[in-house]
């Protein structure tokens, strides 16, 4: 290559960007067109490669995509009949694609299907089959501010395990200026619903029923979660601002020393570290009513193949070799979906561990084609709570009317 | 006969305008009697869109919005335009500072705004605490009560500059006969203005209005960029509600029904404005 005179390599390189021209978006034989996110864009090429050098016959094409509108942009893709081969999508939107036709089925793909987090395959299947390979998964624990801890004369090494012991907690650190726990009131309708579902799930209620028939969320259980989650507000443990605020602003007031503690993902930990690399930070898992278990939201991505894929053979041998015990836990920004990959070095951070153990603890939201206006018309209830407009009960009741005539 | 040769040469003209203006607005109206699979449903989406509550909220929160932001453009605007009038020392540097807002991008604006009236990190809060003013920090965008005021004093600092320019250049068109003549008579200074000023940009008023009230009703720019519509939906407007239903819940045919109804309603202000300002008796345009 070194030696190579000048004109012979422009002549190659015109070569290669006429190829890389006219197989744009679609792959030629022997060819997997993979659209991976930005966020593991290095590891991801590390990867190609190495598949590349394993697999002489078959070339990797990378297309980076960003999480900005990716949703339309994989739905307009799986729809337009020229996809990609492989392709990154949140666990939530797999179910939408397999009823609409859109994606193969994967179960002759999954290596060792009992070594996956149950909750996991069971968010990407649909009709007895699986329709995705889930390779990242990721909850919210509570992240806390040690510090604080001390100073309000709580031991940091036995964060609250109940609902009260949070609360207490959040007492016993509020004052001046600073404010013992953070909710979410206000940004995208997800941040609230992220923090607040989970709470109705620990206590046994729900938004609306399995059967998806009927509105849920002004039953006793419901509104008891709603008024626990609200009250930090109400009772002046969380800041002022809450109406306005979102995940991303409660990590603000966090790194500010405003917030003592919040909900938040993993993803979060090393964000505040470069900010503020002085804070003494920890998490625990989420508290719930005494006696009961505690509950999450399963975030994370799949891999779907599309039914339009040009090379479905090459692009599942490609997606199993991604999604080996090693490869998996290399690759993924939180957690892995296998359970043998978790047990990598990598993820033996005492700092992860309790977001580790909220794993298990994780569920799916429920597939409705309404969903969207749903979870709208329960975060309009929560933000008439936080107004003072009306009572939890009263707040909910509405929801529940509204969400019932979504139902039909 | 021949073909009218003229109507040949706008043919082009007129094919690119159908494609861009009738052709969007007649296929709103077939969503708007349709449902998701193309068939006829007749008043459906109508009743579907007008049953939850909250359209109506979004009515008179539009209303309110558009009423309070014009009242304070118009009359901040002409006040600048009038002391932009006058003679004095760096008379075109304060011409041009003061069209700033007007210049920067909404969104930009808007995101700025949402930072400064933020209860926590805010610069609004934090030198009315400062100087004493207020004892504790006000939550401007939180409050059921402050919210709408203050997405509307955005919206006037905003928009006012464009009052202003636009009644500058009305105010320099007037004929200085007209002071003169007036002075002679032995006007003073605010009988010039209520005589002589105002009557002769009346006109320019009235069209500068009429925009206003049509960008009023289209704005979402900066209510969207701050709160998205609420919180409980204090600041949801019309066209914001019509922006999710279409891209946030799918539902084009709801979306369009609203639409319909809302081009309606502003088809019909802005035809009762016209009729009862633009046109007055004795007035010599």
């Amino acid at each position: 290559m070194t030696r190579m005179k000048p004109l012979k390599l422009a002549a190659l390189f015109a070569l290669s960007l006429l190829s890389s021209a006219a197989s744009y978006g679609t792959a030629s034989a022997g060819e997997v067109v993979w659209w991976a996110p930005n966020w593991g864009e290095a590891r991801a090429k590390e990867l190609a490669k190495k598949f590349m050098d394993a697999n002489p016959g078959i070339t990797i094409k990378m297309e980076v995509t960003v999480s900005n509108g990716l949703p339309e942009r994989v739905l307009t893709a799986l729809r337009s009949g020229s996809a990609p081969d492989v392709i990154e999508v949140q666990h939530g939107w797999v179910n939408g694609y397999a009823q609409g036709d859109m994606i193969i089925p994967l179960d002759d793909v999954i290596q060792d299907k009992a070594d996956y987090v149950k909750a996991a395959t069971d968010y990407v299947s649909w009709n007895d089959k699986l329709w995705g390979i889930p390779y990242r998964i990721e909850t919210h624990g509570i992240i806390f501010n040690k510090d604080h801890f001390k100073e309000a004369g709580l031991d940091p090494d036995k964060p609250p395990k109940t609902w009260d012991e949070l609360t207490a907690a959040a007492k016993a650190m509020t004052k001046s200026g600073r404010y013992g726990f953070g909710i979410t009131g206000g940004g995208e309708v997800g941040n609230t619903i992220f923090r607040s579902l989970p709470f109705i799930w620990m206590n046994g209620g729900d938004i609306i029923s399995a059967d998806m028939k009927t509105a849920l969320v002004n039953k006793a259980e419901a509104v008891k979660a709603v008024e626990f989650y609200t009250g930090f507000y109400k009772q002046g443990l969380a800041p002022k601002s809450t109406l306005e605020n979102d995940g991303l602003s409660l990590r603000r007031l966090f790194i500010a020393g405003q917030v003592s503690a919040y909900q938040s993902g993993q993803f979060d930990l090393p964000a505040i570290l470069q900010e503020n690399s002085k804070l003494n930070i920890g998490a625990f898992t989420i508290p719930a009513p005494a006696g009961k278990q505690t509950a999450a939201i399963l975030g994370g991505w799949s891999y779907v193949i599309p039914k339009a894929a040009k090379n479905q053979a090459e692009a599942k041998k490609f997606v199993q070799f991604l999604n080996t015990t090693e490869n998996q836990g290399f690759y993924t920004d939180t957690f892995p979906a296998r359970n043998s990959s978790l047990k990598l070095a990598r993820f033996n951070d005492p700092m992860l561990k309790p977001f580790a153990e909220m794993l298990p603890y994780g569920r799916p939201v429920p597939i409705h084609k309404n969903w969207v206006k749903i979870v709208q018309a329960y975060f309009d209830g929560i933000q008439r709570i936080l107004l003072g407009d009306q009572t939890a009960q009263k707040s909910m009741d509405q929801a529940a009317e509204e969400i019932q005539a979504l139902l039909k | 006969m021949r073909p009218n040769p003229g109507l040949l040469f706008v043919l082009p003209a007129l094919i690119v305008l159908f494609m861009l203006i009738a052709y969007p607005v007649a296929y709103t109206g077939i969503l708007s009697v349709t449902n998701e699979q193309g068939q006829f449903t007749g008043l459906q989406n109508f009743a579907d869109v007008l049953r939850p509550r909250v359209t109506t909220q979004a009515l008179w929160n539009t209303l309110w919005w558009v009423g309070g932001s014009i009242v304070f453009q118009v009359l901040l605007g002409v006040a600048t335009a009038v002391l932009l009038n006058q003679t004095f020392p760096g008379r075109a540097i304060i011409r041009s500072v003061a069209l700033i807002p007007w210049i920067i991008p909404g969104i930009v604006a808007a995101t700025t705004w949402a930072w400064m009236f933020h209860t926590e990190f805010g610069i609004i809060n934090y030198m009315l605490t400062g100087v004493g003013v207020l004892p504790e920090p006000i939550g401007w965008l939180t409050g059921g009560q402050t919210v709408m005021p203050a997405m509307i004093a955005i919206n006037v600092w905003k928009l006012f500059p464009f009052v202003a320019i636009m009644v500058l250049a009305g105010l320099q068109a007037i004929p200085q006969e007209l002071y003169e003549a007036a002075r002679v008579d032995g006007a003073n200074y605010w009988e010039e203005v209520r005589h002589v000023m105002l009557p002769q940009i009346r006109p320019v008023i009235v069209a500068v209005t009429l925009l206003l009230v049509i960008w009023g009703l289209n704005a979402i720019t900066i209510i969207y960029a701050i709160t998205r519509g609420g919180p409980a939906n204090r600041t949801l407007i019309t066209p914001i509600q019509i922006f999710r239903l279409a891209f946030e819940n799918v539902e084009f045919n709801q979306a369009a029904a609203l639409s319909v109804m809302f081009f309606g309603v502003v088809m019909l202000i802005v035809l009762v404005y016209i009729k009862a300002l633009a046109n007055q008796p004795g007035d010599n345009q």
